[in-house]
């Protein structure tokens, strides 16, 4: 009895560790996703956005 | 002219004459199970890739019994239980299976080959359409896994070989075969079998459990191709290697399958055409191939009239079928979560069988509603019942070994 308790336990340990881990590859997977999208848009806004005019290299006679 | 033994030239039947009569039926029973094996297979009713070979291994060997000795049987296939180096050494000059038996397969490489190749052919985009609702779907789907280790161990196993039985319910042939050649070896051979035998039958059995518990207007719930984002192959592989190494630092006791999955996975997204090319091909079918010819050689009567044997068997259909229940179950939750615009039938996909989970979940909602399409989502459980049970296997392994 005393040995089948004690798988009954070790499952729940078991499954407890499987469900943190897998949950926390999740949340990492999606706050990885979540921060290289806003990058790219960030980077693409930056790309759209047009430069001041004088800023703008002068023509050297 | 000597005097000729008509026996001795046909040993196979000389052997069967003088064996004890439960060996006899044994032998018997398994060569026409072997050739039912490749007719099942070749007809498509089992998984073909491996039952034609295992089919072909499982016949043969058990007619193949000859005398190594005047009073010792055995055949020149392979010794499983040659370990001591002189014997082995021996065996490895006999056997013609056995160098591929000793480098390949008791020391998990095959596995890791089957995982590399599974990894070349799944596209991780597939997970990351909805990374939480695909794991917490494998989480639930992972129900067998651990509810048949204290079930097994109130039949009478002992934690190792309960935890090896118990991992058939995460229904990745590689990954129980890799758990029981770390746990249980003496019962590593029937595990595996009974693993593979069943895996192959999910894709019959799978589809009357989906009918059972979804009806028809559930299993025909559409869902909408606009929520599918796109990913770069930049993207994908930063996941790829930022889970494999977060996993490997986790767990490095299942580092070598964690490594060859994701090793896969990059390779693929690296577009480099001829590692792609060499490893979904030669390597995948090769390493299947000679896996299912393994399984079949290792099925010789000795091994398989183990008392045990008839406890695997009954406690590996458990766990595959209280895995397939939660995995349902866990897509029943999320179709509720969702305000009823989740398709429950891709919780089957939590079970890792990839990917013939989901694709059996796909036709399930097409034969429903011919517009459902479900496969990316059933796709994404898929890879991540992989990973899960591979955590589980991990768990197992670390804490028991």
């Amino acid at each position: 009895m005393e040995y089948f308790l004690g798988s009954v336990k070790l499952m729940l340990i078991v499954y407890a560790l499987t469900a943190f881990i897998a949950m926390a590859m999740a949340w990492i997977i999606k706050l990885l996703f979540v921060v290289i999208r806003r990058r790219g848009a960030a980077e693409l806004a930056a790309k759209a956005t047009p430069k001041p005019a004088g800023a703008a290299p002068g023509k050297v006679s | 002219m000597p005097e000729i033994d008509i026996l001795y030239i046909f040993q196979g039947i000389a052997t069967m004459v003088a064996s004890d009569p439960t060996i006899v039926v044994a032998r018997i029973v398994l060569i026409l199970l072997g050739i039912a094996f490749v007719y099942l297979g070749a007809k498509g009713t089992l998984e073909p890739l491996i039952m034609i070979p295992m089919g072909v291994g499982m016949s043969s060997v058990n007619a193949a019994v000859l005398y190594l000795s005047p009073t010792v049987m055995g055949t020149i296939f392979l010794d499983p239980m040659a370990s001591e180096p002189a014997k082995l050494l021996d065996v490895l000059q006999i056997n013609f299976l056995q160098p591929i038996y000793t480098f390949t397969f008791s020391n998990g490489l095959i596995a890791c080959l089957v995982f590399m190749g599974i990894g070349v052919i799944t596209d991780i985009g597939y997970m990351l359409i909805s990374p939480l609702r695909s794991m917490f779907i494998a989480l639930c789907a992972e129900l067998g896994t651990l509810l048949t280790f204290p079930i097994a161990v109130a039949m009478g196993l002992t934690y190792k070989e309960a935890a090896s039985i118990a991992m058939v319910g995460g229904a990745d042939g590689p990954m129980v075969l890799y758990t029981s050649l770390m746990l249980s070896r003496d019962l590593f051979v029937p595990i595996t079998i009974v693993a593979y035998l069943y895996l192959s039958l999910t894709y019959a059995g799978y589809p009357y459990l989906i009918r059972l518990l979804i009806p028809k207007h559930l299993r025909g719930v559409a869902m909408d191709p606009k929520q599918i984002p796109s990913f770069t192959k930049e993207e994908k592989m930063t996941f790829a290697v930022i889970m494999c190494t977060l996993l490997c630092l986790l767990l490095p006791v299942a580092a070598p399958l964690f490594m060859s999955f994701f090793l896969g996975i990059v390779i693929r997204e690296s577009g480099v055409t001829p590692f792609v090319d060499f490893i979904s091909g030669p390597v995948l079918y090769g390493s299947t191939f000679f896996l299912g010819l393994m399984l079949g050689v290792l099925c010789e009567a000795g091994t398989i009239l183990n008392p045990k044997v008839i406890l695997l068997l009954v406690l590996g259909m458990t766990a595959l079928l209280i895995s397939g229940i939660g995995g349902i179950i866990g897509g029943y939750i999320v179709y509720w979560t969702s305000g009823r615009k989740y398709n429950p039938v891709i919780g089957i996909a939590g079970v890792s069988c990839v990917p013939t989970t989901a694709k059996v979940a796909q036709k399930e909602a097409r034969d429903a509603n011919k517009f459902a399409v479900i496969l990316p989502w059933a796709m994404g459980a898929n890879i991540c019942g992989v990973i899960t049970s591979a955590i589980i296997a991990a768990v197992y392994v670390t804490l028991l070994r």
